[in-house]
């Protein structure tokens, strides 16, 4: 790991320790580059990750951008920079939620275990799941999952990003994942009136739960075919490339806006999940501006 | 008139929208042809829900009424507002009035209060958001959130 105040390396140490893999810690990049190997998990302050975007380049099982100046919410020019840059792994806010966020993905990565909102709630949260069974039945999911989350004593506000989020991740995995075999997106300028019953790798689920920390937000479909290696430009760039004139491509942008994490897990050609976490302990402005991004690649379950 | 699950009333120039700005709004380029050349006011506090495809018709809709003349939203919904000023496009367009989400400091309590932006301008090209009184406890309520996330539009 490379961050350049002590104080901060002291706490991050102690977090990466937790999972009792060996932790080295040094202040500088030289320094960082001339320890990491392909079997690194490469932690690095995102001041310095910025002023050498690049150094993701070299071989690592992971890179994590973490706040920076006494741990603090990591400044959204920096995230917005490292996204563009392809980071995969970037934490915006500071502790505790750094605590929970690193760890969390430091395991994800060590273990290969990369998939389920349960990494990130509390043991006990009950979680609630809907299966669409017909591509119309989104506006109803969503309408279900915003009143379900008003009526546990989550504000209306949250109640409303929710909404967005869901509506968006939902409309992603109905009308874009779905690919022929040229690869083409044949659904993507689909009738979003259209009834269509969902079986097979039409399948798409939303979970949430929430555990008085975070709510989160989990939709799957069946495809694993969303390009993770862009998606973190795209979400940076967000509404500054919107269009009136194209179709689509603000959704991911607009759910990635409305949360505090957002969460991408791929399994190519059998799953994407993508899971948004709202904290819903403190005042926005406490937080990070910019949401923390992560995307995993790994395996689930059998190849269709 | 009903455009998807969006109610639009149209009384001379001035437009006043409430409900879902969705998947159903394609036809929201309909009210072209209810509203007469030139300057119109839009009134979109009624407005509930926005998704990425009702950004872009409702984009759409304000791009064309801008080619005809001025357009001044007024009582701009908070879900409307914070999606807005995700998109650079929109500085520019006159908006007299939003709501935001303002939290109170002594109570918890949470509302969306209209600001006037002809009140409050200096202070919102400043990137600075009023402190309003608490509907419940009278306390100086603060913006809930980032002022970039509502502001932006009026940065000087």
């Amino acid at each position: 790991m490379a961050h350049p105040e002590r104080k901060a390396q002291r706490s991050l140490q102690r977090l990466v320790g937790a999972t009792l893999c060996p932790v080295e810690v040094v202040d500088n990049l030289d320094a960082l580059l001339a320890l990491v190997d392909e079997h690194t998990i490469a932690i690095v302050d995102a001041g310095l990750a910025n002023t050498r975007p690049n150094l993701r380049d070299k071989a690592a099982r992971a890179w994590i951008a973490v706040p920076g100046e006494g741990l603090a919410p990591a400044e959204a020019p920096i995230v917005e920079a490292l996204l563009t840059a392809g980071w995969s792994h970037v934490v915006a806010h500071p502790m505790p939620i750094l605590a929970e966020e690193l760890l969390a993905t430091v395991q994800k990565v060590i273990r290969g275990d990369t998939f389920g909102l349960e990494k990130y709630i509390a043991w006990g949260a009950e979680i609630r799941s809907y299966t669409l069974e017909d591509a119309r039945d989104r506006e109803a999911a969503v309408t279900a999952l915003a009143k379900d989350v008003v009526a546990v004593g989550l504000p209306d506000r949250v109640g409303s990003l929710v909404s967005v989020i869901a509506d968006e991740l939902l409309a992603n995995a109905l009308y874009a994942a779905p690919v022929d075999e040229e690869g083409k997106r044949f659904r993507r300028a689909e009738p979003r009136d259209r009834s269509r019953p969902l079986t097979g790798r039409e399948v798409v689920t939303v979970r949430w739960a929430t555990d008085a920390r975070y709510l989160a937000i989990e939709v799957r479909d069946r495809w694993g075919t969303l390009d993770a290696s862009g998606v973190g430009a795209r979400l940076a760039a967000g509404g500054k490339q919107a269009n009136a004139s194209t179709e689509g491509g603000m959704g991911l942008p607009l759910a990635y806006a409305c949360c505090n994490q957002f969460v991408i897990g791929t399994a190519p050609g059998v799953l994407t999940e993508v899971i948004t976490l709202l904290d819903v302990r403190y005042k926005p402005t406490e937080l990070g501006r910019s949401a923390s991004f992560h995307s995993f690649a790994g395996t689930f379950g059998e190849t269709p | 008139m009903k455009i998807g699950r969006l109610d639009a009333e149209v009384h001379g120039a001035r437009l006043v929208l409430a409900g879902r700005i969705d998947d159903a709004a394609g036809m929201l380029g309909d009210l072209l042809g209810h509203l007469p050349a030139g300057d119109v006011v839009i009134d979109t506090s009624g407005v509930t829900f926005v998704n990425s495809i009702g950004m872009r018709e409702w984009m759409r809709l304000v791009r064309a009424l801008r080619e005809r003349g001025a357009v001044t939203l007024e009582r701009v919904a908070d879900v409307l507002m914070t999606q807005m000023n995700l998109i650079p496009e929109f500085k520019g367009v006159a908006i007299a009035s939003f709501h935001a989400q303002y939290v109170c400091p002594s109570c918890g309590n949470e509302a969306t209060p209209l600001l006037d932006v002809a009140t409050h301008g200096a202070q919102l090209r400043q990137m600075t958001a009023p402190k309003l009184p608490c509907p419940e406890c009278g306390s100086a309520m603060d913006l809930g959130d980032f002022p970039e996330r509502y502001l932006s539009l009026f940065r000087a």
